[in-house]
């Protein structure tokens, strides 16, 4: 079990603040069975508080190191990063705090380009619960990838945080797909603070967990900065995956894109909230949110919800979203090429989540979601 | 052998229960090129589609062969594996499925076993020379946001790949630009030309004659409400250029 951090607050303050920030999530309904507002964590689940965190390709101008490491050896620049991103309305992140201390800290100079992806890779057996927390402190200019792995051990739990504060122009793209077993559950807050000029690529996917919880946010606070969300889910037989992504439009002058794709089959339920927000004074902003549900059985359920809140007048926003089964014109021109309509599904399943796929950074990422993916397709 | 060949008789098809096709009878030989003609709504389409095995598409009644095999209770893409092609009037977009990949299942289906990946890729890119094609199409998703004239290119490059026994052209040159145009008819008759397609039979479905001057029929059938109302040779095609629907249209109404 790692040792707790030195925050100099309560524990018990930390999950007081958890219990009463709201989920920001719709009330249950006949088809997501989960209450969000009342669900709690049990007790057990935070006593086996465990895990560990090893990395990979670490490059000899970073610093990437476990959390009490850089508390101990690089307290100012971890000062700096540490919460700087998170918000008092991210519910689930006080759980992560409330038990931290398992956790990575990554650090890149300015100007400083790293071309190949830093791993960091957590890891919890049977049983086990998890409370990662990566922080990203990327300074001016400096570019890198960060893939974060998750490795849970059955009726396992995580309850991560991932934050990433990036300093003017710098560039930094996160991937993070999680594949727990189907009798854990996983959840997630991913929040970004970039500064002008900055670039940021959020690439995230839930293919496992009976329940999955995902925050993935950026909050555009300065000009010039380019905000990108891609993610997938795709709850089968009876997994619940519920999905939240914000883009806060703070500042002018600054671009947006979310893609989300959702697919559905078995009894698996999928909720999607699309939140943009354009403040009145962000003017010039272009924010674009795309998100498309694929339905593959009668029992499975998607809600997807765009939810623009747009208060400036000179900006582009845009919105679209399908909803619905395989397309049978699609499909008829496919068998019409004499391949099967078995097989026609299947690539027309993996062809809709290629869009986010390739938002993955990694070949080897890539083809283990589409190697998941054509599992799960297979199994409808 | 007198089963030879694409035949079709007394076809009658209905779509969302109305009768569209009223008895077809049409044969197209191993080898040969029949150009479809008649005005819009005529029931071109829905010829095409019923004998490629749309559900949509009902069949209420005739048959239809492709070298004696019988066409209407297979499905899709059994009719395909025949060796029974059609060029779509309106091609489907599938977002993030690949073209060659696309092509690859295809041609494997339809002819299995017979190319490595990589000589598969350069047949690909051999045909796409043809129908100049940039090879930046093998990166792109089948139809996804392809102009009208790049899906048309991209259903000849299918129908190159395929080499069917019997392709149907559904009024694949229209809309088409003058170079476009001609490149559909040079990749029907490289396709004629070639080992694979020197049988190919074509049934090219079209409104307006251009395309005929790219690829000479050998038998020109006319369309009308539902009916073969009329056949001949290419010069009835020449005809129709000069006169219209509306000449043939009295003549045969006067007939029935
Ligand atoms: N999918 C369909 N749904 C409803 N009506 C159709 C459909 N396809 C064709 N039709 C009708 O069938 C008739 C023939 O259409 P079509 O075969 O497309 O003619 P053509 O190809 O000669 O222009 C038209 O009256 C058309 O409205
Ligand atoms: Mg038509």
């Amino acid at each position: 079990m790692p040792s707790l951090l030195a925050t100099g607050e309560d524990r018990a303050a930390l999950l007081e603040r958890y219990r009463s920030t709201p989920s920001g999530r719709d009330k249950p309904s006949r088809y997501f069975k989960y209450d969000l507002e009342s669900l709690d964590v049990d007790a057990t689940a935070a006593e086996r508080a465990s895990g560990n965190v090893t990395f990979a390709n670490v490059p000899p101008r970073a610093v990437v190191c476990d959390l009490q490491s850089a508390q101990r050896d690089h307290a100012e620049l971890f000062a700096r990063a540490y919460r700087a991103a998170l918000e008092p309305q991210h519910k689930y992140a006080f759980l992560t705090l409330a038990y931290g201390g398992l956790g990575a800290f990554v650090y890149v100079p300015a100007d400083c380009a790293i071309d190949e992806p830093i791993v960091v890779r957590y890891a919890g057996g049977a049983g086990e619960s998890l409370f990662p927390h990566t922080v990203v402190l990327a300074e001016r200019g400096a570019r890198v990838t960060v893939v974060e792995e998750l490795e849970l051990g059955a009726t396992g739990f995580a309850c991560g945080v991932s934050e990433i504060v990036a300093g003017d122009g710098a560039d930094v793209t996160y991937a993070a797909a999680q594949f727990a077993p189907e009798d854990a559950r996983a959840f997630s807050t991913r929040v970004a603070r970039p500064a002008r000029n900055a670039r940021i690529s959020w690439a995230t996917a839930e293919m496992g967990a009976s329940l999955a919880i995902a925050d993935v946010a950026i909050t555009i606070a300065e000009p010039g900065i380019e905000a990108a969300i891609a993610s997938l889910f795709f709850p089968t037989g009876a997994q619940h995956a519920d999905v939240v992504s914000t883009v806060d439009h703070r500042s002018g002058d600054a671009r947006s894109e979310t893609i989300v794709k959702t697919a559905a089959s078995g009894a698996g339920q999928a909720r999607f909230l699309g939140n943009i927000r354009i403040a009145a004074h962000a003017q010039h902003s272009n924010a674009s949110l795309r998100d498309d549900s694929l339905l593959l059985s009668k029992r499975a359920h998607v809600d997807s919800i765009p939810a623009l809140e747009i208060a400036a007048n000179d900006v582009k926003a845009f919105h679209g979203a399908t909803v619905g089964a395989i397309d049978e014109e699609a499909l008829f021109y496919m068998t019409s090429r004499g391949i099967t309509r078995t097989e026609a599904e299947r690539m027309i399943a993996l062809g809709f989540f290629e869009p986010v796929i390739e938002r993955f950074p990694t070949e080897a990422l890539r083809e283990r979601l589409r190697a998941a993916l054509e599992r799960k397709v297979g199994a409808a | 052998m007198s089963d030879q060949g694409l035949r079709i008789s007394g076809l009658r098809c209905s779509v969302e229960g109305k009768e569209i096709l009223k008895g077809i009878d049409l044969v197209v030989e191993p080898g040969k090129v029949h150009a479809l003609m008649g005005p819009n709504g005529s029931g071109k389409s829905t010829l095409a589609f019923s004998l490629t095995g749309h559900p949509k598409y009902d069949v209420t009644g005739g048959t239809a062969t492709l070298d004696g095999e019988s066409l209407l209770d297979l499905a899709a893409d059994k009719r395909a594996r025949s060796g029974l092609f059609l060029s779509f009037q309106y091609p489907a977009a599938i977002p993030g499925v690949k073209v060659p990949n696309f092509l690859f299942a295809a041609r494997q289906a339809v002819r299995p076993g017979e190319l490595t990946p990589s000589k598969f890729r350069a047949l690909l890119l051999e045909k796409m020379d043809v129908l100049g094609m940039d090879p930046s199409f093998l990166g792109r998703y089948l139809n996804d946001g392809f102009s009208g004239g790049e899906k048309k290119r991209l259903e000849m490059l299918q129908m190159a790949v395929l080499a069917p026994k019997y392709a149907i052209l559904d009024e694949t040159d229209s809309g088409l630009d003058v170079d476009a145009l001609k490149d559909v008819g040079e990749s029907v008759k490289a396709l004629r030309a070639s080992d694979e397609g020197k049988n190919t039979g074509f049934l090219i479905i079209t409104h307006y004659p251009r395309i005929l001057q790219h690829v000479e029929p050998d038998v020109v059938h006319v369309m009308m409400d539902g009916r073969i109302v009329k056949t001949g040779a290419a010069d009835l095609a020449h005809r129709i250029e000069r006169e219209g629907y509306d000449k043939i249209r009295e003549e045969v109404g006067a007939v029935a």
